[in-house]
């Protein structure tokens, strides 16, 4: 049996999230509110918002580190608890090791932790270190350790145990290119491996490639959900981008769309609502014009992250 | 406890115990009272001499006054009428350290001069000192046997006159008690529970060290991703228990073999009994568990070592007030400030230590102690378990009485 198809089995089950109605509180101020979302075996959702919105308040209550007030979490069709924390991987924005104790030391007891024998949790730490480059470091100390060096084996710690749920909270925050790429490429192979990924970052970019799904959230309440090109779409305006000639320019010679701007050589037509590219394009060549490029135009998340947490309404079509 | 609960608990116990067990500082601190027992015994047996015996070689004595001089070997064994020539010739050889001149002027002037030798500091002051001290003795008595024998008074009466009289402790029954193990009595099982009260505080710091470091490193929420904060508690609570009893155990070892040595050394008779060792070390246990509930919560609270140490050292104050009192527990084990330190939770660690070394405390006291122990103990692990998960992943920011008391209540 593949390991894809090994965690696919095991999580066949139940869900690895399931998060209904969460709310949390700290003091008078409601760092959660109503917050619901699932997250799928195989997919990588990007959990993202802007600093205070209640991201890692939100992950922490997945892994049981504090409890909602209110509402209710399913990990694996179970409420979370140690019983799960065999089948988790955690990378918090704050994160470290044992700076007196030799790298492979403090890996072996993450790894025990999480379900591991100690001497199986040693001969994964040791592997996985060699697998990263640090095969000849083993018995260094982490106060020896270059950062880079540092940050490979917290990213060995989170791995450790071959997780089915991963959560990694702002990951590539203070890594170096060759290990933000590496860590990258070590959340893809997990997400194709089967498992559940949820990362939390303010890098858009990154999150609009990793990503399958989007969970936006300020104020501990859920503004955007759904996928990378759903959520692009929601926000397109029904704009469509087209370099050519003969284009036309007159509303009225055109039934999809309300408006037309040229800039640039290009010709940006608005949309009626109801009216699809597929339409406009249909309509382009039927008066001879010769389309060169048509492009539905979409903000990338950068953009959309920015307007919807200013209160664009067109959130509300994917919250 | 759930089986996943309890393994994690002893993961946790076992890595903190491991770790402290192996730092230099605790091997040098639970080897440092062996070491100093193995110390004092390699001393003594250095300078172990009979003070009652000789005066290890001849004891000169030039005189050079006009009263006769008459040794008697009953009161002065050691020491040789000689000539001045002669005294100055065996000092310049080495074969004595010094001689004694008494002057032309005695016993007009009561004054005898030592003449001391170029080598004489070659044995050792301690040695020297207690040489000389023998010495003079015994040329005191030669002094004033003859200032008594010249007055006319008869060598038998003599004899019985200046003849050491000897002192015996017994009991009603007659069984004869040693001087010296009345003190020793005191002081060895003091010194025993001063020992635990100790231990208690570096097995507590033990703890805080082992929470802040955690904080300080920003290992903590990895380590809570797969421990819930109470039995990550426990775990270090019961891992950092069993260091220091490992520490206690090898100085009770230490104490077990050194006091019957000691009473063979030293000629006195000094046991700790079963009953107290097994008290203090239930003390040490309650003291521990208190202390080490506290430590944590100040541990998860402080915002990093430098603080944790100094709101830590507010509780070690607490601690060491019975101590201050300690002429008072000796005196009047049963005065009202006794037993308000032996009922306060802070105090009583240190003070039913205390009390468990001085003979004639109240059974009754020792017995509140425990229950009040007993019921703070609880209370500090309950309120402690509270703040140290309320608290812990707050890094370098100091929590508001208001979390605090939140945490207390359970809204935290």
């Amino acid at each position: 049996m593949s390991s894809t198809e090994q965690k696919a089995g095991e999580g066949s089950t139940a869900l690895p999230v399931i998060v209904t109605g969460i709310w949390k509180r700290f003091g008078s101020t409601d760092v959660v509110a109503d917050l619901s979302f699932e997250v799928r075996p195989g997919e990588i959702l990007g959990f993202l918002g802007p600093n205070g919105a209640g991201k890692t308040t939100t992950m922490r209550m997945i892994l049981d580190i504090i409890r909602p007030d209110r509402g209710s979490i399913s990990v694996f069709g179970r409420p979370p608890g140690v019983e799960h924390q065999g089948r988790t991987g955690y990378l918090p924005e704050e994160r470290g090791l044992y700076r007196d104790v030799p790298a492979i030391d403090t890996l072996a007891y993450f790894g025990a932790l999480r379900g591991l024998s100690l001497a199986a949790a040693r001969r994964r730490a040791r592997d996985l270190l060699t697998q990263v480059g640090l095969g000849d470091s083993l018995a260094k100390k982490a106060g020896e350790l270059s950062r880079g060096m540092h940050q490979k084996a917290q990213l060995v710690a989170t791995i450790i145990n071959d997780p089915d749920l991963l959560i990694v909270d702002e990951p590539f925050q203070g890594l170096d290119p060759v290990n933000a790429t590496m860590l990258k490429g070590l959340l893809l192979e997990q997400r194709d491996q089967g498992a559940a990924v949820v990362m939390s970052t303010h890098d858009m970019e990154d999150a609009q490639v990793l990503c399958d799904r989007i969970l936006l959230i300020d104020k501990g309440r859920r503004l955007l959900y759904g996928t990378v090109s759903d959520i692009r779409r929601a926000f397109s305006d029904g704009a469509v981008e087209v370099v050519g000639r003969n284009l036309p320019t007159d509303t009225a010679a055109l039934r999809s769309a309300m408006h037309v701007k040229t800039y640039d050589g290009t010709v940006r037509y608005l949309l009626h609502d109801g009216a699809t590219a597929q339409d406009l394009f249909r309509e382009l060549g039927e008066g001879q014009a010769d389309v060169e490029r048509f492009a539905v135009e979409a903000p990338n998340l950068a953009e959309i992250f920015i307007r919807t947490v200013a209160g664009d309404p067109r959130a509300s079509r994917v919250a | 406890m759930s089986g996943a609960f309890s393994r994690l608990v002893l993961l946790v116990a076992r890595r903190d115990y491991l770790r402290t067990v192996r730092r230099r500082g605790f091997v040098a601190g639970t080897l440092l009272l062996p070491a100093s027992v193995v110390l004092v015994f390699a001393v003594s047996s250095l300078v172990s001499f009979d003070p009652t015996g000789g005066a290890a070689g001849p004891v000169l004595v030039v005189n050079e006054s006009g009263v006769p001089l008459q040794v008697d070997p009953r009161l002065a064994p050691d020491v040789l009428l000689v000539s001045r020539d002669e005294a100055e010739s065996r000092l310049a050889d080495g074969s004595v350290a010094e001689f004694f001149v008494v002057p032309g002027a005695w016993s007009s002037q009561p004054n005898v001069r030592l003449v001391v030798g170029p080598e004489a500091g070659r044995s050792g002051p301690i040695e020297v000192v207690t040489r000389r001290q023998v010495a003079q003795a015994q040329v005191e008595l030669l002094l004033r046997s003859s200032l008594l024998r010249a007055a006319g008074l008869p060598d038998s009466a003599l004899g019985e006159l200046l003849t050491p009289i000897t002192f015996t402790s017994v009991t009603p029954d007659g069984e004869v008690v040693s001087d010296a193990s009345v003190t020793a009595g005191f002081i060895v099982p003091y010194v025993f529970t001063l020992i635990f009260v100790l231990s208690i505080f570096i097995t507590s710091g033990y703890l805080l060290q082992s929470v802040t470091e955690e904080k300080e490193n920003r290992v903590v929420e990895i380590v809570l991703s797969s421990v819930p904060a109470l039995p990550l508690m426990a775990g270090k609570v019961l891992g950092l228990g069993a260091a220091g009893l490992t520490q206690v155990a090898i100085w009770m070892t230490t104490a077990i073999v050194a006091i019957p040595l000691a009473n063979q050394q030293f000629s006195i008779d000094v046991s700790v009994s079963p009953v107290t060792l097994a008290l203090a070390m239930l003390f040490f246990c309650l003291g521990y568990l208190s202390y080490g509930a506290i430590f944590a919560a100040v541990g998860a609270l402080a915002p990093g070592a430098r603080e944790a140490q100094q709101y830590s050292s507010f509780f070690g104050f607490f601690a060491v007030i019975p101590l201050v009192f300690t002429p008072l527990f000796l005196t009047e084990p049963n005065s009202p400030i006794v037993w308000a330190l032996a009922l306060l939770p802070l105090t009583a660690p240190a003070a039913v230590l205390e009390l468990l070394a001085v003979p004639g405390s109240s059974p009754l006291l020792v017995l509140a102690s425990l229950i009040s122990q007993l019921a703070f103990m609880a209370i500090a692990i309950f309120a402690a378990g509270r703040i140290f998960r309320a608290t812990l992943l707050l890094y370098g920011t100091q929590p508001s009485v208001r979390r605090i008391v939140g945490a207390l209540t359970g809204r935290a």
